[in-house]
Parts: structure tokens; C-alpha cells; sequence
């Protein structure tokens, strides 16, 4: 099938399935969203009185939400370098064979097979100030997670922990595609362990330790489930990240609009980080 | 160049899902709301059809009850289509919980999917009471002149407005003390503390007797307004919401707030009651640790602070407490009610009515009191052998009958449209403030002040 100017159409079919799944599931809600942002709406989520960018503007001056993106930008951090090292490290040391491998690469990518709100609930008894084993082993008497100075770095380090399964299988693979023989020259050139890390192991691991930053990165924003069920957000909201905070007024206070524009500052947020690291990609990454 | 096309739609892709992944389910529930606007009437004059003409009714009823509360309305049901006579089956779904419940009902309620009755917890009744997609019980209970006077009255006081019946009480409990009686006997204490105030004058004989902190006194909006209720006073202005909708908060104006805070506050400088947390069983396990001399828990959690306990101690109940021993008020009830829903269906409204009719009879209520501890409904349930076997087996549960019987209905508590968000709020408040970042009037202050704009926005778009 060819238009007069000789431009081949027959491709664009191919992608209408795609396109009404998309359409349907991604750009109606997105676009229906940044409507609501513009809404006050009422209980049924109704778009009520037109306020332009008044939630905007109430979000922005509320100390509450300020809070809100503070919390989670530790909260983000924490869990992307976290889960990253935590990821990396035991990639490495799996990636010599040793007798009973097989038991510690498991080990290392289980947290990926487990639920989020299950974790949460182990770990909510685990941290339990009079009955939990944490205070037991250490012989402290530290109310964890109902302190709000330790209650955000408790959720995140549970989500690094969380998040690291998966990065320990990426960088595994990662590892695997690194040429053997590299270090084998690198041996011959007399270099140690150090320095064949950081210049063969790392290098060859930059286009998956890219992919798997971005990744980690939007996952950590994402996070629900361990912070609904572990703090629901408090103490004094030391934990409202962004998406509980989202939550919270969609669902439990039925305040739509204000939840619109959230999200719609959310994924300003996420999308502008996006984009710078895939600005950096090209200067770090080696493909 | 490709390489960056690819790039930025990579970007986009997956943060464009990202965004959506938060706002597709409120897509769903605005589209669907809209549909739904149109059903706004108050539909009082729903017709009901005569118990004869029900034969092959099925009707769906939404609950809340997981776990053994579950197991219990599963026997009910089950009882119920098998021993009724007029061939009504009963379809019943879990729903999760009280949130998820009422969330489903709004998108499901749009189309008529949804359930012909449907358990709601207390502080969405004024959501219900407005939403018109409802039939008051009053119109069943009128059609079929059945005597009320059965209904325990301080539980139905909760769920009436205008002398009308909106829903009919189910599961209710109220909150009590639990205390440790091995602890109180060894700290020689004779008189059970009947106020936060006496409690703090107890506290160090029963630290210095072995307990950890003299009450696990979780950070729970329920008992904040218990304890305003507790002062005889209000929380809300025009009548509690219950004269017409509120319009402000009237706790911070009473002083009831600062009174609670204040005594709160007191305890926990003083090291006797620390910060266990958020919501309503966060003090349990302390308790059942034998870490603490007192919690506060609803009468619901008696069997499982007992099984908790496990003999270890003796656990006594007393009335929730004041906040001053000189505080003249009483409790209110939380809980759920059910809720029949207007399906335009005479038969299905005469078949929801007949099942709720055997819920609350008194055999039934007899034995959900004994299964879950939930207060019986019905008066004459008191009367039956199960219910007798259980205050047997269970007497501290005659403090919760003898505590809901000593309060009054104007003790009802308050009807707020915008309660889930404010007894978050609360929570939030009274947590900020023991963490000493704020003092008590400035968490009064906030507290009145964030709740009060939520009413206002609230009445704003819902008029």
C-alpha cells in the first residue's frame, strides 16, 4: 500500500493494536489526569469547580507536600544507592564459582520474588519495640518505625534491600557478558583486584548499570505497599512520600483534583530526571 | 540521533506509565461517577414487596470480615439460605476492608452491579446518608412494623438522623481498658483508674512494681473522640453534624482537644505512656507482653488479647476513661452497619430486609457476639444460651455491656462527611505534638484548622 508521494503506510497498521492498548490504558488516563488537576472535584471524583492551577498553587505553598517531595527525594536516594550496591556487591561476589554458589545466588535474588507487602509485615514484627528480634539482638529499646527520625531510613532500607534482587540479576548477567580474557591480560599487566574493578568490572558494566539506575530510580518513586503497611505514611509524616501522599487524598480524603496534580508534579519529576540521565548516558556510558 | 529518539520515547514510555499508573484509577472512578449523578434523588419512597413474592430472590451482600469475623458471617449466611422459607439466597462477597469496600460500591453502584446491601463503617455514614443510592431501614422497619424497641438504643442512636433509622447497627463495639491485674495486686492498687488523670497519679507505683510503661496508649482518632465524648462534648457544631451537616470542628472552641492533649501529653513526659505507634491495636502487643499495666482496645479484641495473654497474667476491663475523673459523658460505638441499597427492586428490598431481619435476630446476634465480640444488636439476645455461655466463659465482656448501657444516646458521637481524612489528621496532630515539635494549642490549632477546610472544600463541590 503506497500514497501517491511514494510513503509506505502498510507499517502504521502494524501499529494500531499497540497504539489503542497505549490510548486506552496510558494517554486517555494521562490526559484525563492533568483534566482533573484542573478540577476541584467531589466525592465521586466529579470534575466539580474549574480552579485552573489553583491545586497547584496550594500544593506548592502547602508545607505538607513540600515535606512531601523532601521525604521522598531521601527516600529515593537512599533506596537507588542502596539497592544498587547491595545489588552489585553480590553480584560480584557470585560471579566466581565456589562450592554452594547455587545457595547464595539464591539467597541474593530472593527479596525479588517476594511481595513488597509481605516483606513489610515480616519486618513490621521484626521492628517491633518490645517484641521484635531487631531490638532483642542489638539490646536496644528504639520504637523504629513510630520515631520519625528513624522510621524513613527503616522503609527505605527495606526497599533496598527489596529492590536489590532484581539489580543483583541484571548485574550477574552483566558480569557474565564481560570478557573473560580481559582480566586474564590485566592479570599478565600485573594489575590487582582494585584496580581490575574499577577499570574492567565497572566500564563493562556501565550500559546495564545504566539501565538498571534508570529503573531503580522510577521503582523507588513508585514504592506503596511496605510504606501503606509499615508507617502509613507517619510518623508526623516523616514517610509521606509522594505516591502515599497520592494515595491518601484519591482514595481516603476523595480530594481527586489535588491527587491529579500530584501525580501530574510527579511525573514532571521523574520525567525531567529521565531525561537528564539519559543526557549523561552518553558521556559515562560505554557501550 | 536514533539512539536518542529511542532514548527520549524510552523516557517518556515508562514515565507517562508511570503517571498513569497512579491516575488510571481515578479515571475510573470519575467516569463512572458521572453516570452516576443522575440517581441523585433521595430514593425514600422505594417500594418493598410482600414476603410472599420473593421465592428465587438472590441478592448480594457486600462485607468487611476477614478472618474469624469472616468465618462468622459465612455461617450466618450459609444458615440463612438454608433454613429460610421463602427462597431467598444470599450471595455474600468479601469486599477488603471498610476503605476498599466503599470504594468498589461507588464504581459498581453506578451500573447497578453492585450489592443489594452493603456493610459500612460508622464514620461513612454520613457519605451513605447523602450518596441516595440508599432505602433507609426506617422505610423496611415502617412497611413491616417491626419493633425497634428490640435494637440496643445506644447503638441505633449512632446510625439515626431525624428520627429516621438510616442504617441498621451490625458489628459495633467500644473501646475499654484492659489492665494487667497481677501488675495492679503487686503495685497494691485497689481503685482502677477511671481517667487519663487518675492514671498518671498511678503510674509510678505500677512502673516501680515491674511495668515497662503504665499504659501502651496507641495514637488512634477513635479514642480521641471517644475522649471527647467521654467530657460531654461536642465535636462538631450544629448538633455534632447531626442537627444538619457541620460546618467547623467545635472541639478546639470547647476545649475538649486541648483537655485530651493536655492529659496525654502529661503522661507521656512523664514516661508513662510512650508513642506505641498508630491506630487501634498498636497498644495490644505490649500489653499482651506484660509490658504494660493498661491499653485501650475495642471490646472486639478481647478474645484476642486473651489468646495473646495466654494465662500469663489476669486481664481485668474496666470503662474506657475520662480524661478528669470529674468528666460527666459516656462512650460512643464504632463499628459498621448495613446499608440496603435501592435497586429499583421490590422483591430484592423485601429479600435484603428478610436477611437482615434473621442478622439481627436475637439467635444470630447471639452467636456473632460470642464469635467476634462484637455487642449484641437485638436486647433479646442476652436471654439466649449461647450468649449466656459466653460471658460464662468471658465475664470481662460485662463491662462493655454494663459500659454501652451507662451511656446515653446523646453521647452518640459526631456525623462528619470528611471523618476518615479527619481522624487522620487527628492522628497526625496528636504524634507531632509528643514528638514535642509542636505544643498543645498549636496541634489543637492545626488540627481544627486542617479539618475545618476540608469541610468547607468538601460542602463546597458536594452542596
Amino acid at each position: 500500500m503506497k500514497t501517491k508521494k511514494g510513503m509506505n503506510v502498510t507499517p502504521y497498521f502494524y501499529l494500531i493494536p499497540s497504539m489503542l492498548v497505549f490510548a486506552v490504558f496510558l494517554f486517555y488516563p494521562f490526559f484525563k489526569t492533568i483534566y482533573l488537576s484542573l478540577y476541584k472535584t467531589n466525592k465521586l471524583g466529579e470534575a466539580k469547580i474549574f480552579v485552573g492551577l489553583g491545586n497547584y498553587t496550594e500544593l506548592l505553598t502547602s508545607a505538607s507536600f513540600r515535606n512531601s517531595l523532601k521525604v521522598t527525594m531521601i527516600f529515593v536516594v537512599i533506596v537507588v544507592i542502596g539497592g544498587m550496591l547491595l545489588g552489585l556487591l553480590t553480584a560480584v561476589l557470585c560471579n566466581k564459582a565456589f562450592p554452594g554458589i547455587r545457595v547464595f545466588s539464591t539467597a541474593y535474588a530472593l527479596p525479588m520474588a517476594i511481595a513488597s507487602s509481605s516483606a513489610a509485615m515480616i519486618f513490621q514484627i521484626m521492628l517491633h519495640p518490645a517484641v521484635g528480634i531487631v531490638n532483642k539482638l542489638l539490646g536496644l529499646d528504639i520504637n523504629w518505625l513510630n520515631d520519625p527520625n528513624t522510621a524513613l531510613y527503616c522503609v527505605a532500607i527495606l526497599t533496598a534491600w527489596l529492590n536489590s534482587g532484581i539489580n543483583f540479576l541484571y548485574f550477574s548477567a552483566g558480569l557474565g557478558n564481560i570478557d573473560e580474557s580481559l582480566y586474564e591480560r590485566a592479570s599478565v599487566d600485573g594489575a590487582n583486584g582494585i584496580q581490575k574493578f574499577f577499570s574492567l568490572t565497572l566500564p563493562g558494566l556501565s550500559p546495564i548499570m545504566f539501565y538498571t539506575l534508570v529503573v531503580n530510580i522510577i521503582q523507588a518513586f513508585q514504592s506503596f505497599g511496605q510504606i501503606k503497611i509499615l508507617t502509613e505514611g507517619g510518623p508526623s509524616e516523616s514517610t509521606n512520600v509522594i505516591v502515599y501522599s497520592i494515595y491518601r487524598d484519591a482514595f481516603f480524603n476523595y480530594r481527586f483534583g489535588s491527587a491529579s496534580a500530584q501525580s501530574v508534579i510527579l511525573f514532571v519529576i521523574i520525567m525531567l530526571i529521565t531525561l537528564v540521565m539519559f543526557r549523561i548516558e552518553k558521556k559515562g556510558v560505554s557501550y | 540521533m536514533k539512539k536518542r529518539i529511542v532514548a527520549a520515547l524510552m523516557a517518556a514510555t515508562m514515565t507517562i506509565g508511570l503517571l498513569s499508573g497512579c491516575g488510571g484509577k481515578t479515571t475510573a472512578e470519575a467516569t463512572s461517577g458521572a453516570a452516576g449523578s443522575t440517581s441523585d434523588a433521595v430514593a425514600s419512597d422505594a417500594a418493598m414487596a410482600d414476603a410472599s413474592e420473593v421465592d428465587g430472590t438472590e441478592i448480594t451482600f457486600w462485607h468487611s470480615m476477614g478472618g474469624v469475623n469472616g468465618a462468622a458471617i459465612d455461617t450466618l449466611v450459609k444458615k440463612f439460605n438454608d433454613e429460610n422459607e421463602l427462597g431467598i439466597t444470599v450471595n455474600s462477597q468479601y469486599q477488603g476492608e471498610y476503605d476498599d469496600s466503599l470504594n468498589k460500591l461507588k464504581s459498581a453502584q453506578i451500573g447497578n452491579m453492585g450489592a443489594d446491601l452493603v456493610q459500612v463503617y460508622e464514620i461513612g455514614t454520613s457519605f451513605m446518608k447523602d450518596s441516595g443510592w440508599i432505602v433507609p431501614m426506617q422505610t423496611m422497619i415502617d412497611a413491616d412494623s417491626y419493633d425497634v424497641s428490640q435494637i440496643e438504643p445506644n447503638l441505633s442512636a449512632y446510625y439515626t438522623v431525624d428520627n429516621q433509622l438510616y442504617s441498621m447497627p451490625f458489628n459495633s463495639s467500644t473501646p475499654i481498658m484492659y489492665y494487667n491485674k497481677d501488675m495492679f495486686a503487686a503495685a497494691g492498687i485497689t481503685d482502677v483508674p477511671d481517667s487519663l488523670e487518675a492514671i498518671g497519679e498511678v503510674g509510678d507505683k505500677l512502673q516501680s512494681a515491674g511495668a515497662g510503661e503504665a499504659i501502651s496508649l496507641g495514637i488512634y482518632g477513635w479514642f480521641f473522640e471517644q475522649l471527647i465524648s467521654e467530657q460531654g462534648l461536642d465535636y462538631a457544631n450544629n448538633g455534632n453534624g447531626r442537627d444538619e451537616a457541620a460546618t467547623a470542628v467545635e472541639f478546639d472552641s470547647n476545649g475538649a482537644a486541648k483537655n485530651i492533649l493536655t492529659e496525654w501529653k502529661a503522661l507521656y513526659d512523664a514516661g508513662y505512656a510512650p508513642n506505641v505507634g498508630r491506630g487501634g491495636d498498636s497498644g495490644l502487643a505490649d500489653f499482651s507482653a506484660g509490658k504494660s499495666a493498661i491499653t485501650l482496645g475495642s471490646t472486639a479484641s478481647l478474645k484476642q488479647i486473651l489468646q495473646d495473654v495466654n494465662g500469663k497474667f489476669e486481664v481485668g476491663t474496666a470503662y474506657f476513661p475520662k480524661v478528669k475523673s470529674s468528666d460527666q459523658g459516656g462512650v460512643s460505638i464504632g463499628g459498621a452497619s448495613l446499608w440496603a441499597l435501592d435497586n429499583q427492586d421490590p422483591k430484592k428490598l423485601r429479600a435484603t430486609w428478610e436477611f437482615v431481619k434473621f442478622l439481627i435476630s436475637p439467635e444470630s446476634q447471639a452467636y456473632w457476639n460470642a464469635q467476634t465480640g462484637y455487642f449484641p444488636v437485638t436486647v433479646a439476645a442476652q436471654d439466649e444460651a449461647v450468649f449466656k455461655d459466653n460471658i460464662a466463659q468471658y465475664p470481662q465482656f460485662q463491662t462493655a455491656i454494663d459500659q454501652l448501657h451507662d451511656s446515653k444516646p446523646e453521647y452518640a458521637g459526631a456525623l462528619l462527611s470528611v471523618f476518615p481524612e479527619a481522624r487522620a489528621t487527628a492522628e497526625t496532630e496528636i504524634e507531632t505534638m509528643l514528638n514535642g515539635t509542636e505544643d498543645v494549642d498549636t496541634a489543637v490549632k492545626n488540627m481544627a484548622e486542617s479539618i475545618n477546610k476540608s469541610i468547607e472544600e468538601y460542602n463546597l463541590v458536594n452542596e
